[in-house]
Parts: C-alpha cells; structure tokens; sequence
C-alpha cells in the first residue's frame, strides 16, 4: 500500500457508553499517566505491532506456555496463550489504595475461616447465619476445631477486581482456594520486555519476579517446626490439569520439589515424599488439588488424586498446607455478600474496597424485586467458577429469561443477583495492529506468611470479543501486562540507573591470537583488498 | 601438536564462549533495565556495568591508563550496538564469531567438520539478520540464537572431536573464558562492604545474566541475595558455569594436554588455586573478604593465562616475531 495514508494504532476510538477507560479519556486523548505509553504505541504503528504479536506466538509455542481450547469441532488444541501487547497502567497512588483494601480484606476473610471452624462468634452476633456456612459445598467438616499454623489459612489469594462506570474499584468476586493466573503475570512480564521494549522506556514500572519468593518465604514461615529447613513441595494433581503450567513453573522457579499424590505418604500422621534415598519429610504443601480430592478418607473415597491420611497429619500439626484445607467456604458467592460486614465485625474498620451490590435471593421479598428486575441483573450460581453459568440480563433473549427465572424459582440458594458493573475499557490490539477498546477486569496476587505482601499489578484479563464482559480464559478472554508505575515515573529518564560506585580496575581482556594485534590487522586489511566474496565481518556478508 | 595450532584452538574455545557469555549478559542487561530490576543502591547490571565487565575499549599498547569513559553514560542502544553489532569493536559478539570462523578456518584439519560447519553457519546466519532491526525492537532472539549455536558447537565437539590434545587446549579456552567472564561481571557488579542481606533484585539480575537462576534456586535453600549468589557463582562446584567449576576442568585439561603436568607451572598454579578456593569457601564471611577473593582469583588467573602462553604457545610467537 505505497499510497494509504498512514495509519496509527490509535484512530477512531471511543471508549463505549457507561464505561470508563484505563489509558484514554472520553475524548480519546491519553490520562497524563499514559502519556508517554500512548505516543510510543503510535510511534510503533500497527505494522510493528503486528509483527510484535506473530513473534509473540511463535515464542509462547516454542516455551510451551499454551492453553488448551476446545475448537467448534470439540477437539482439544493447545494455543499460544492470548498476550495482549498493550500494558494497563495504574499510578502509584491507586494502587496503594488496592493494596490496603486487599490487604484488610483477606485479613477478614482469613478471620472468618478461623471463626467458621472455631468459636463462631460471627453468628452469633447474628451476622452470618449458620445454616448459610454449613450448606455451602465448601464447608470442611474434618477440619472443624483444627487451627492451621501461624492462624493463616488463606496463604495465597487473588481476588478479582473491576472498576465501574464511576471510576471506581470494586471486588467481584475473591478466591482463596486456589487462584491461578500468577505464572502468567511474570511470563507477561517477560515477553514484554522481549517483544516491545520499547514501551517501557520512560517509564519504572515496578518489578513483578519476586513473586516466588514471596511464596516460598512464606510457605516457610508456615511450616511446622523442622530441624534444619523446612520442606516444601508443590502438589500438582497432574500434566493434565489445566494448570499444570502454572504447577511446574512455580515449583521451578522456587526450587521445590513439584509432587503427585504418588509421591507422597503418611505414615504415623506424618506426611513423607518418595526418594531415591528413602522416605523425606514434608513440612509445607502447597496445594493445587481441591479440598474434595485431597485425602479419600475424609473427602471423597473415589478420588484417586489424594493422599490417605493427609487430613490425620494436618490435624497432628506435622505438616502445613496452603491454602489451608476449608477455606472454600469465604469465597463462596454467597457468602461474598457478607465481607464489608465481615471487615466491620472483625477489623472495627470501614472496608475500602465496596462489594459489587449483591442480593441473596433465599428471602422471599428480596427475590420478588430481583426477578422483576431480571432483565438489568447478573446471575451467577453459587457453586461454579470459570465463568460457567453466569446470565447476563441486558444480553439475553426473552426465553433465556424466563428459563433463568424458572431455575431462581425452584432453587434460590442455587443462585446470587448482581447489578451489571460496566467494566472498564483498555486499549487492545485487534488482530491487525489497530486497537480498540475491550473489557479488562484485574486480579491481583496476595501472598500471606509472616503478613500480607502482594505482588505490583496483576493479572489483568481482557475479554477479547468487542462488547463482550466475559474474561474467563476458558470463554475466548486474553491478558495484558499490568504496570504499576513508580512515583518518579516522568523525571527518571536516563537509560539505565548508574552505579554509584566506580567497577574496580580489570585486568585487560585480550584478543589475542598466535601472531599479534598489528600483524592480525595486516592480514585482515590484505584479506579485504583480495578478496571481493565475504569480507570478515558478517556486516560486509551482505 | 603444534604451538600454533594449539594456540588457534584455545582462542577458538575462548572466542565461542565469550560470544555466548557476552550475548547472556546482555540479555540480562537488557531485562533488568526494561523491567525495572536494576536497583539505586549502588549495584546494578547498568549499561555501564557491561561495558566496564566486557572492557570494550581494548587498552591502546604503549598506554598506562585506559583511556576514561566518556562523562556521558552509555545508553541501551549504543552500549547493544557496539557489543553485539560492531565489527570493529572487538569485544562485539559478531567480531567474537567472525574470529572463531577464522580460526576454525585455519584448523580445518583438525577439527571435525561438523564443527567447523557449525561455526560457518553460525557466522553466516549472523550475517543474514537484519541486527540492527533486531536490536531495536526485540534483541532477544539474537542472543537466543547466539546461545543455541554455542551449544550445537559444543555438543559436536563432545560427539565428533577426538578427545586428544587440541581438544584439551580447546577446553581449556572455553573454561578459563568463562571463569573470567563471570569473574569480570562478579567484580564489577558487587559492591565492596559487607553482603549480608538485601539487593535481592540485582542478585536475579546477576543470576539471569549467568543462566543460572532454576540452578541456584535448586542447588540453594536461601532468597538470593548478593551474598549468597556470589558465593554459589564462585564455590559452587556442582554448577558448571561456576568459577570453582571452571577451574577445577581447566585444570585437568592442562593436564591432559601438558607432556610433563607434574612440572607445569600452569598446572600446578591452577592445584593451588583450587585449593585457595576450597579454603575461602569455607572460611567465615568477613567485611570485604569476599570481593578480595574475587580479585585474587582472577589476578591468578591472569598469571594463568601468562604461564599457558609461555609454556605452550611462545615457540611459535617467537617465530612470528623473527619472520
């Protein structure tokens, strides 16, 4: 196209109706902490851009960080895992205030847990009901009376976050079972700054790799008393779990052993992995299996992915699991409802971070108005996860209204109401280097040992269909590199931070050969007289 | 065997390895300033840092002092430039490969052809990318490509070299190259003082730039910080690109190759050498003790590298000299 004019990644954008957007304001100029990001996307062009994204997907192939998708057909394939090259920004000052509301929050939900298997004073305060907690799937019944070393028993959580039409954050929906997405926050990070390094000049944006570190300090800090250093393993349920990635790459990022349920055995309400040199003690698993799977004498007797006794051995004290066995039952959808009270009850403070409006829909007059209001609502059922079942009222038919009515009618504890929060936009590459605004939620990484410490930024998913809110990976969303910028941002601009102490004296490096420097440039400079064909140096190859 | 030519094959060695460990730090450079790992507490990978380790501004003969940096600091795409593209910096990774092809052109006979493909192709296909693009946008991949080759090079030499002489002096190249490499970035990265704890970014930085880190977290129970990395690059002797490693096989090629290796200096410097470092390892960290050892050692094995030229190859520079 010698002729076309020339495009930008940026042309006609506008950012939809009702929602606000992370880099752009309304009338599509950048928010001043976009600035600089902004003109280095346009100075890259759509060209660049393009190109950026098949190098991306041939390296992600290479590395092996795929997903599997099910195509229309129903045959399972794996697929680069959808990095969307343009990062989401948050300035200093917003994150600090998510840090906070993140960090009160899973203190209360860590509370609640201890509460719910201990002394239960949240119901009978008369908060919660009882009959809620003990019919959620979640509840642990072995556990009950257990308390988990150090009293932490969310030792690592992600609680998804939106912010809405007003410009707000708000919690969607919290996690403390198992979230997954952290090996990609710091895979993200890394082909970012292989793909388009560009971007990040001008800006310091705040290092994610210490996570594993974080994670393995803490499962440390949990673990029962040892002589000499604690074990830790990861606990995978296997390569074909969907997150199988994610298990081995922490477990080789943090140099712990990565085990199968095979690998592990209790003898004597010990927990013990399988060596080449004999039994070895185990003080630490964390765990990616689900609480039903983990021990098939005390949760499901068919689950073949669980060690027998492990329960007997966490109840002994002689081996920590993170997260803690029962946690389930905090981020339950429906006990979601609850956490701004829990935060009042437990911590006497105000929670910063708002809850979604959320109504629970076992009480008659409640329903009543929701099932009116069907039609503006989200519904979720309590027990799924992924995204599965959610019913979005603006977006479905008439039939599809009714039936969901019918469904709330015969099992209203089956199912929460929330109101539709319009997620915020963010700039997203569309498959020909031109972005368009697409729907962007975050799920940030708390890790809990010693005290709460949660990694700058995190996972940020983009539903990559125009319109759609969906960022589930498993529905077609992707993910961005989210940046935390420092405070410094704009007046650091030299490239590269000096040392301020001076390298101490090297001995020189030589380049030698057999006949000396002088005589080596003789015969090369006599090499490029004679010969017309390849020169010495490659740049003369072509 | 002759001088000359074991001369060649202990360059070429040297030649492939500084190409592979200067497209390592690079990269790592280029990761800790983009990602925003370098630290402001006095140690970082910087751009400057490379250069100063690299010592990309070869002395002038007859000069003292080298000349002083340029007051400007070096940036990301001027230091990239003259260290991987610049055919007339000697210390790029292009004029590394070209010197390599160079010699394995002039050792035809004795090494395998594989080998001697291998280095043909790695300098053709250098030649092939557009490096200038390539620095500019998405460097990776040329330092990528850089590593992958050095390893198909050294596993041929593994499959199809004869384990004789040359490929003693070959070896031998390849580990008193990478000892001095890792030994030169150690020096110009630690900070003098004290290593207890902290600068725990700059130490990955430090790690990524060695390809060592999934070894240290594996090998060692401790975060990483710069005392402890420093410790395992330089005792750790089941790390291969560690120092200790490296002197311990330099070492034992020096005394495959050497007719007499009971009364070789080089030889016999290097058992000392080993066993300083067994000692330093177990000796308790004190104050600068550990940035002292790290200068001892490569001070010894610049006397090293004198005592190799002398015993082995100063025959036939003598002869150079008289043509």
């Amino acid at each position: 196209m010698p002729d076309a004019i020339e495009m930008r990644p940026i042309e006609n954008y506008h950012v939809p109706a009702g929602c606000c957007d992370e880099l752009l304001a309304d009338d599509g100029t950048p928010l001043p902490h976009a600035v600089s990001l902004i003109e280095a996307l346009q100075r890259l062009g759509p060209e660049a851009l393009h190109a950026a994204g098949q190098r991306r997907d041939t390296i992600f192939m290479q590395q092996g960080i795929t997903f599997e998708i099910a195509g229309s057909d129903g045959e399972r394939r794996d697929r680069p895992f959808p990095l969307d090259l343009v990062p989401r920004v948050l300035t200093a000052a917003e994150w600090t205030t998510i840090k906070r509301g993140l960090a009160q929050r899973i203190r209360a939900l860590n509370a609640f847990v201890d509460d719910v298997y201990h002394a239960h004073e949240i119901v009978r305060a008369g908060i919660v009901p009882w009959s809620l907690i003990v019919s959620r799937p979640s509840f642990a019944r072995p556990v009950h009376g257990v308390r988990a070393p150090g009293g932490v028993y969310c030792h690592v959580s992600g609680c998804d976050l939106v912010r809405g039409g007003d410009g707000r954050w708000r919690v969607l929906e919290d996690n403390v079972r198992t979230p997954s997405g952290i090996s990609y926050v710091l895979e993200n990070r890394v082909a970012m700054t292989r793909l388009v390094p560009e971007l990040f000049a001008g800006h310091r944006v705040r290092a994610v790799d210490g996570y594993p570190s974080l994670l393995l300090d803490a499962l440390r800090a949990v673990a029962p008393a040892a002589e000499g250093h604690p074990t830790v393993v990861v606990w995978t349920p296997g390569p074909l779990n969907s997150a199988y990635f994610e298990h081995a790459f922490l477990a080789r990022q943090m140099g712990v052993e990565l085990v199968e349920a095979s690998d592990l055995v209790v003898r004597d309400a010990v927990c013990y992995m399988r060596t080449t040199a004999g039994l070895q003690r185990v003080h630490t698993i964390y765990r990616r299996v689900d609480d039903d799977f983990i021990d098939p004498l005390e949760f499901r007797p068919d689950s073949l992915l669980g060690v027998p006794g492990l329960v007997r051995a966490y109840r002994a004290g002689t081996v920590a699991i993170a997260n803690a066995i029962g946690t389930g039952v905090a981020d339950d959808k429906a006990i979601y409802h609850y956490v701004p009270e829990m935060i009042r009850f437990y911590m006497s403070e105000e929670p910063i971070l708002d809850n979604v409006p959320t109504y629970l829909l076992s009480d008659d007059l409640i329903r009543k108005e929701v099932l009116a209001r069907l039609a503006e609502l989200v519904v979720k059922p309590t027990s799924e996860s992924g995204g599965k079942g959610v019913f979005i009222g603006p977006q479905a038919s008439l039939a599809e209204l009714e039936y969901q009515a019918r469904l709330i009618e015969d099992q209203p504890n089956q199912f929460i109401a929330q109101e539709l929060v319009h997620l915020s936009t963010a700039p997203t590459e569309t498959g020909d280097g031109i972005l368009a605004p697409r729907h962007v939620d975050l799920r940030p990484f708390a890790v809990f040992g010693d005290e709460i410490r949660i990694v700058p930024g995190g996972l940020t998913r983009v539903a990559l269909r125009a319109g759609s809110m969906i960022v589930n990976s498993s529905q077609g969303g992707g993910s961005k590199d989210t940046w935390v910028l420092d405070d410094e941002t704009q007046s650091e601009l030299s490239p590269g931070t000096l040392p301020t102490h001076r390298p101490p004296r090297l001995p020189d490096v030589r380049y030698g050969g057999w006949h000396g420097q002088e005589q080596q440039q003789q015969q090369q400079q006599q090499q490029r007289q004679q010969s017309a064909g390849p020169g010495p140096g490659p740049v003369a190859a072509h | 065997m002759l001088a000359r030519i074991a001369q060649e094959l202990f360059w070429l060695g040297r030649d492939v390895t500084r190409a592979e460990h200067t497209a390592r730090m690079l990269d790592g450079a280029f990761h800790a300033d983009v990602a925003g790992v370098s630290g402001e507490r006095g140690i970082a990978l910087s751009w400057e840092g490379v250069v100063a380790t690299i010592g990309a501004k070869p002395p002038v003969p007859g000069e003292e002092e080298p000349a002083l940096p340029d007051p400007e600091p070096l940036g990301r795409g001027e230091v990239a430039r003259l260290l991987t593209l610049d055919t007339d910096s000697p210390a790029s990774v292009v004029s590394c490969v070209a010197r390599a092809r160079e010699r394995g052109r002039t050792l035809r006979d004795v090494i395998s052809t594989e080998m001697w493909e291998a280095l043909n192709s790695f300098y053709l296909s250098l030649g092939r990318y557009d490096l200038d693009a390539a620095v500019r946008t998405g460097p990776y991949s040329v330092y990528q490509e850089v590593k992958e080759r050095c390893a198909l090079f050294w596993g041929l030499v593994d499959r199809t070299m004869l384990r004789d002489e040359g490929r003693a002096f070959l070896e031998a190249g390849d580990r008193i190259e990478e000892a001095d490499m890792v030994l030169r970035m150690l020096r110009v990265t630690v900070p003098t003082g004290s290593l207890d704890d902290g600068y725990e970014n700059e130490a990955l930085g430090l790690l990524h730039a060695v390809g060592g880190f999934q070894a240290y977290r594996r090998a060692v129970r401790y975060p990483p910080t710069v005392g402890f990395v420093v410790r395992f690059l330089l005792f750790d002797g089941s790390y291969p690109s560690s120092v200790a490693s490296s002197v311990e096989s330099l070492r034992n090629a020096l005394f495959a190759a050497d007719a007499q290796p009971r009364s070789s200096p080089p030889v016999l410097r290097l058992g000392r050498l080993i066993a300083d470092l067994e000692l330093q390892r177990r000796a308790p960290d004190a104050g600068d003790a550990l940035t002292e050892t790290l200068k001892r050692v490569q001070d010894e094995l610049e006397l090293v590298d004198h005592d190799i030229d002398t015993r082995y190859f100063a025959i036939a520079a003598l002869s150079a000299v008289h043509l």
